[in-house]
């Protein structure tokens, strides 16, 4: 008989209780995303508006209404794929093993047509980044249903408990990175934060051609205050023209942005 | 439908759109109305102009010989699938089989071009499409048979919750479209409305342009920037490189520098 709680749980159970839950977090987070809709205060998402319309658009169908379809028919197949592996976990969690597998099955089956759907559409619309992308999440769903019901009949394989000196031995050694990289963190934090938003000093590298090199946490603050300060400490000239230093150019990962300000002497 | 019937029929769904479509990709070149598809003439010019093969014979051979491959990958999947119909479960077995060596035997090629043209990324894409693929043999091979869960008592329809779950699986569907219904009509006007600007350095001028903005709005906004400020000449347009954007929430940022007249 399979328990439900943790303490006793197989390593079997907690597997499949594991797929249940990753797959009902999935589509749940994929419905908020579209109801949501658009960038807001702890949640930026992706804008799926855009992105279809553009789709479609590349493909000579600008009326929104097309992109609005598609995106109802994508959200009502999440919608039901996330409700159909909730019921399936609840009445895993209730151990109605049977009617939970019977529930993940149609979840499975509409991730399968789901993912099959976007790849037909990464087809058409030439993008194969997105195509491999929904290739993997759809063999994911193939692969997490076989586990699922293969680990069916490896109830047995019950959790050994591991012996006490070790247990305190690794929670002690983990205790101790935790503690050392937690104040290595603040540490940075508290001596580096102000690069995300103070402004640069340019360096004078030939006539009227300076160069400002980018911190990996500035963004587009500093680049504004860098050049509030440039144009403040050189009144007497004003931008030509910028040269981003492009990435085959940089030193392999050592390199954060590296840009050129090229200058004229003001008329 | 059967559990294993359901995953076979998405298996050969998957894998027979896949090359259908990569063949249909191969026969519509370029750009049309309903079709975006992918380049792959201009990739293949390009992959072989780089071994010092310029003449576009060679090109234009070898993307023939790929898409005859991929021709012959997609009857092998087509013809499962008809067995597959037909409830011709050894037939079926038989073709799939086929289709997918020979899908692991194309994808093996592509990745021996990937290495001689030294593209990494397409070598990990290919990579992973072979893994896929013989995850995928494996699977129905050793997976789906012989696991098929034994008559339920009652069909899920009869299953505590069912009805619960289609009625909030149709709330949540209005719910979604309603979202997307507004979401599509308060942003849509941004596909061509000019983006206004934002003074941040004397003369210096940012625009953040939003996901759904492509050329069409970069010229309205120029435009209308020329006509909003007619006492200065634009100097110089910088494209802000994606490390100035905060990740994920700013599509473009640019700049525009100006002086007097």
């Amino acid at each position: 008989m399979r328990k439900t709680d943790f303490l006793n749980a197989s390593t079997a159970h907690l597997i499949r209780f594991g797929i249940l839950i990753y797959w009902s977090i999935f589509w749940l987070f994929n419905v908020v995303d579209k109801v949501i809709g658009g960038a807001h205060f702890l949640w930026v998402g992706r804008d799926r508006f855009a992105q279809f319309q553009k789709y479609f658009a590349s493909a000579g169908l600008e009326a929104p209404i097309i992109a609005d379809a598609s995106l109802v028919v994508a959200a009502a197949l999440e919608v039901f794929a996330f409700l159909f592996f909730a019921g399936a976990l609840a009445h895993f969690w209730r151990k109605n093993a049977g009617v939970a597998r019977s529930w993940m099955a149609i979840g499975t089956g509409l991730t399968l047509l789901t993912f099959t759907i976007f790849s037909i559409g990464d087809h058409i619309f030439g993008d194969r980044f997105e195509l491999l992308e929904h290739t993997l999440f759809w063999f994911s769903s193939i692969g997490s249903w076989v586990v699922f019901v293969h680990l069916e009949r490896q109830g047995e394989d019950r959790i050994t408990s591991i012996p006490r000196h070790q247990m305190v031995r690794t929670g002690l050694v983990s205790i101790g990175i935790a503690v050392a990289t937690t104040v290595s963190i603040f540490q940075y934090n508290t001596d580096f934060f102000y690069r995300r938003t103070a402004a640069l000093s340019a360096e004078r590298v030939d006539a009227d051609l300076y160069k400002v090199t980018f911190p990996f946490l500035g963004g587009s603050t500093v680049f504004e205050e860098t050049l509030v300060k440039f144009l403040e400490e050189h009144p007497t000239k004003t931008v030509d023209h910028i040269y981003t230093v492009p990435k085959p150019l940089r030193l392999k990962k050592a390199d954060a942005l590296i840009f050129y300000i090229a200058t004229k002497e003001k008329p | 439908m059967k559990e294993s019937r359901m995953i076979q029929a998405s298996i050969l769904l998957f894998w027979t759109a896949f090359w259908g479509l990569s063949v249909v990709d191969k026969v519509v070149p370029d750009v049309h109305f309903l079709w975006v598809g992918k380049d792959f003439f201009a990739l293949f010019v390009k992959f072989f102009g780089s071994l010092g093969l310029k003449d576009p014979l060679f090109a234009t051979a070898a993307l023939a010989g790929v898409s005859a491959l991929e021709a012959l990958n997609f009857s092998l999947y087509a013809a499962a699938c008809v067995n597959f119909l037909r409830k011709d479960d050894v037939l079926m077995e038989k073709w799939l089989f086929r289709g997918l060596f020979a899908s692991m035997s194309l994808f093996a090629l592509f990745s021996i071009g990937d290495q001689v043209f030294g593209d990494r990324f397409q070598l990990l894409e290919h990579g992973l499409f072979w893994f896929v693929l013989l995850a995928t043999w494996l699977i129905c091979k050793y997976g789906i048979s012989g696991e098929e869960q034994a008559k339920p008592a009652s069909p899920i329809q009869k299953t505590g919750g069912f009805k619960v779950v289609m009625i909030l699986g149709a709330l949540g569907t209005v719910a979604a479209s309603t979202s997307i219904w507004q979401f599509s009509h308060a942003t849509f006007a941004d596909v061509e409305a000019p983006v206004e600007g934002a003074e941040v350095a004397d003369g210096v001028f940012k625009f953040d342009f939003p996901f759904l903005a492509d050329k069409r709005v970069w010229e309205a906004t120029v435009a209308d920037f020329r006509a909003t400020h007619p006492g200065l000449v634009i100097n110089y347009i910088y494209t802000g490189p994606s490390e100035l954007n905060s990740k994920k929430k700013t599509h473009l940022l640019l700049y525009i520098f100006t002086e007097p007249i």
